[in-house]
């Protein structure tokens, strides 16, 4: 489902030539169904990997397929659509619109796949009971716990079924129980059939994945699976 | 629905900084303001002085020495070098335009006016040949006009205004009374319709008396406008050649110097009408418009200041899928929207304003649908052009830097 070929992305810092080798080729084959997570320590360009998967960004040099499509190399509207379509992100900070509700904030990939408003709604309140937060439906994000806003952000991924869930150390800003069960809920998902990775520093979140790589200085050490 | 909550985010928004929205919005709204104020003013008046130079009718033509198209205060001085008008010159009009049908003369003085105890004072007295009630058209209310043979053997008869009666006359008729105009008495013999007022001056408050009596009584030496009315429009412009041709030779004016008199025409009110409110007009566009780009710019600022305050959510809002032209549409319908509602708000203060100059001075003052949606399409437009580069900036926006960005 995904395949990366020999991924580079160098950024360059002001003006002065200075550049960073975020990721310095990276292959790296997903298939469907699969729950991976992405390890290393920081600076070792986690983030800037999972940022090329989920179409926010492109890659300086390299191929990029998401479901056999080359993404490495289409416009930003191109991109906002895959992202619409075939991506659920979960942030390490939530991510969520302050001043909208619950209820908005999961609704939101609709409203740009111009999903009329009674569906949206209808969509947007199962995925909100799939997180158990039907009670939760008309609160703004201050008006919610960490955990809430965490599974706020995970109706919001799952909501346009998304043939991806990517998660940037979702348990990041949470306590240990609080995390353990978003983990719970992330298990869920991926019994359910979502494909998921999961980007994170801490080994007992890694051990829900089945398969784990390593990175380091922009490159792949390790490839594991997980049992 | 995009739309739907892009409004609903501006509104909101307005709503929560009413200070900063006030603002904001004051330019946009002194601009609509002045613009729906100044048209509403010069529409009411364009209806109230078209009605009233028309009533001239578009076959009469009169002279006088320049009185009445005097624009500044060189005209004045000119003017009052110049020789007035006789009846002598009226006959003369008479002999020398076969195109003239009816040749009238108007002389204008004011006088007390006084039935027993009442009185009224200035009143607007016009020496009037007897055909003038056919040129120019004075409505009976009552009775009758002074007639041509009233006027042959100078009769202390009089037509008098409405207002005039309704003054000196309360709850009596008029007709067959005795009123005294300056020292003399006369006798009213007709009652005219009301013509209400023009520019806050009453058009009710006159008497009307055979020019040969006005003439013995008042004097010779009055402004005297020769009036002439001719059978169809086509021959208006020939009969004025040859009322000119008659009065220059008369007034010996050199053939290289212009007329030393004026002739006017309802077209020539018109033209001195709209020269009058093209001058308002271009005050009022340097005004607005001034003020609509302030009040653009200030706009522009708040909306830069809005997509910074915003960038994570341009972030987030990317990330889920929302394209360039969602962000962008997003913010333009947001600017259009704090723009409107500074249009609403300056139709509707431009309206009062307007309403309350029709009310505390003579001007009158039409709102008009045209000037409101004028109004509306010229905010809509100042929140468009100033708009777009915020807008533009916003949708341009990297999704991963949004998302980092405290
Ligand atoms: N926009 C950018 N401009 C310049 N350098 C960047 C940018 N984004 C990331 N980097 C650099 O690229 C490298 C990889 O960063 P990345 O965010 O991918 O690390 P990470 O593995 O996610 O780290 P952490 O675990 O701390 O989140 C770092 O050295 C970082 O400084
Ligand atoms: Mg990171």
């Amino acid at each position: 489902m995904i395949k990366t070929q020999n991924l580079w992305k160098i950024y360059e810092i002001g003006n002065e030539k200075v550049q960073v080798q975020a990721l310095r080729g990276v292959d790296l084959e997903v298939e469907k169904g699969e729950y991976l997570a992405i390890m290393g320590p920081s600076g070792s360009g986690k983030s800037t990997l999972m940022n090329l998967i989920g179409c926010l960004d492109t890659p300086t040099q390299g191929e990029y397929y998401l479901n056999s499509r080359l993404v490495s190399q289409m416009n930003d509207d191109e991109l906002a659509f895959i992202r619409n379509k075939e991506i659920g992100f979960v942030f390490q900070t939530f991510n969520l619109l302050p001043r909208a509700t619950a209820l908005h904030n999961v609704e939101l990939p609709l409203i740009y796949n111009g999903t009329e408003s009674k569906e949206r709604i209808q969509k947007a309140k199962k995925a909100l009971e799939m997180v158990d937060l039907t009670d939760r439906i008309t609160h703004k994000p201050n008006e919610l716990s960490g955990g809430e806003r965490q599974r706020v952000a995970i109706a919001r991924a799952i909501v346009n079924n998304p043939s991806l869930i990517l998660a940037d150390e979702p348990t990041g800003n949470l306590d240990t129980a609080t995390g353990a069960e978003i983990m719970k809920l992330v298990d869920r998902l991926h019994s359910e059939g979502n494909t998921i990775i999961l980007i994170t520093h801490e080994a007992d979140i890694a051990a829900h994945a089945h398969r784990a790589i390593h990175l380091r200085d922009g490159k792949i050490e390790q490839d594991e699976k997980v049992k | 629905m995009q739309f739907l909550e892009s409004i609903g985010v501006a509104l909101k928004s307005l709503i929560a900084n009413k200070l900063r929205s006030i603002l904001t919005l004051i330019g946009v709204i002194i601009g609509v303001m002045t613009v729906i104020a100044v048209v509403s003013i010069i529409a009411g008046m364009n209806k109230y002085v078209a009605d009233q130079i028309s009533s001239l009718g578009s076959t009469t033509f009169f002279v006088d020495a320049g009185w009445r198209t005097i624009m500044s205060e060189e005209d004045y001085l000119k003017v009052l070098k110049r020789k007035e008008f006789t009846l002598q010159d009226m006959e003369a009009v008479k002999k020398g335009c076969p195109l003239c049908w009816k040749v009238g003369a108007e002389m204008v003085a004011y006088r007390k006016v006084k039935y027993r105890e009442k009185y009224l004072s200035d009143v607007e007295i016009d020496g009037s040949t007897a055909n003038i009630t056919e040129i120019s058209d004075i409505n009976l209310s009552s009775g009758r006009y002074p007639s041509e043979f009233e006027n042959l053997h100078n009769r202390r008869v009089a037509l008098i205004g409405w207002e005039v009666a309704d003054n000196l006359f309360p709850g009596q008729d008029p007709l067959e009374k005795d009123i005294k105009i300056g020292n003399y008495y006369f006798r009213v013999v007709g009652v005219a319709e009301k013509r209400g007022t023009f520019l806050g001056i009453s058009q009710d408050n006159f008497v009307m008396i055979p020019i040969t009596t006005f003439n013995k009584l008042f004097g010779t030496k009055r402004f005297l406008a020769i009036f002439v009315k001719v059978e169809s429009f086509g021959s208006m412009q020939e009969a004025q050649d040859q009322v000119r041709l008659v009065l220059r030779a008369r007034r010996h004016v050199p053939y290289d110097k212009p007329d030393d008199f004026a002739i006017m025409t309802s077209d020539t009110f018109m033209e001195l009408y709209r020269n009058f409110t093209s001058t308002a007009f271009i005050v009022m566009i340097g005004v607005s418009s001034i003020a609509l780009v302030v009040g653009g710019i200030v706009i522009m600022n708040i909306m830069l200041v809005s997509v910074t305050e915003r960038t994570r959510e341009i972030g987030i809002r990317k990330a889920v899928g929302a394209k360039k032209k969602n962000i962008l549409w997003q913010f333009l319908v947001e600017a259009v929207t704090v723009a409107l509602v500074g249009g609403l708000i300056g139709v509707i203060l431009g309206s009062i304003i307007a309403k309350i100059v029709a009310a505390t001075t003579p001007l009158p003052a039409a709102i008009e649908a045209w000037s409101v949606i004028t109004g509306l399409i010229i905010a809509t437009s100042v929140g468009l052009f100033f708009g777009i580069f915020p807008a533009v900036k916003a949708a341009k926006l990297d999704p991963i830097a949004c998302l980092r960005y405290e």
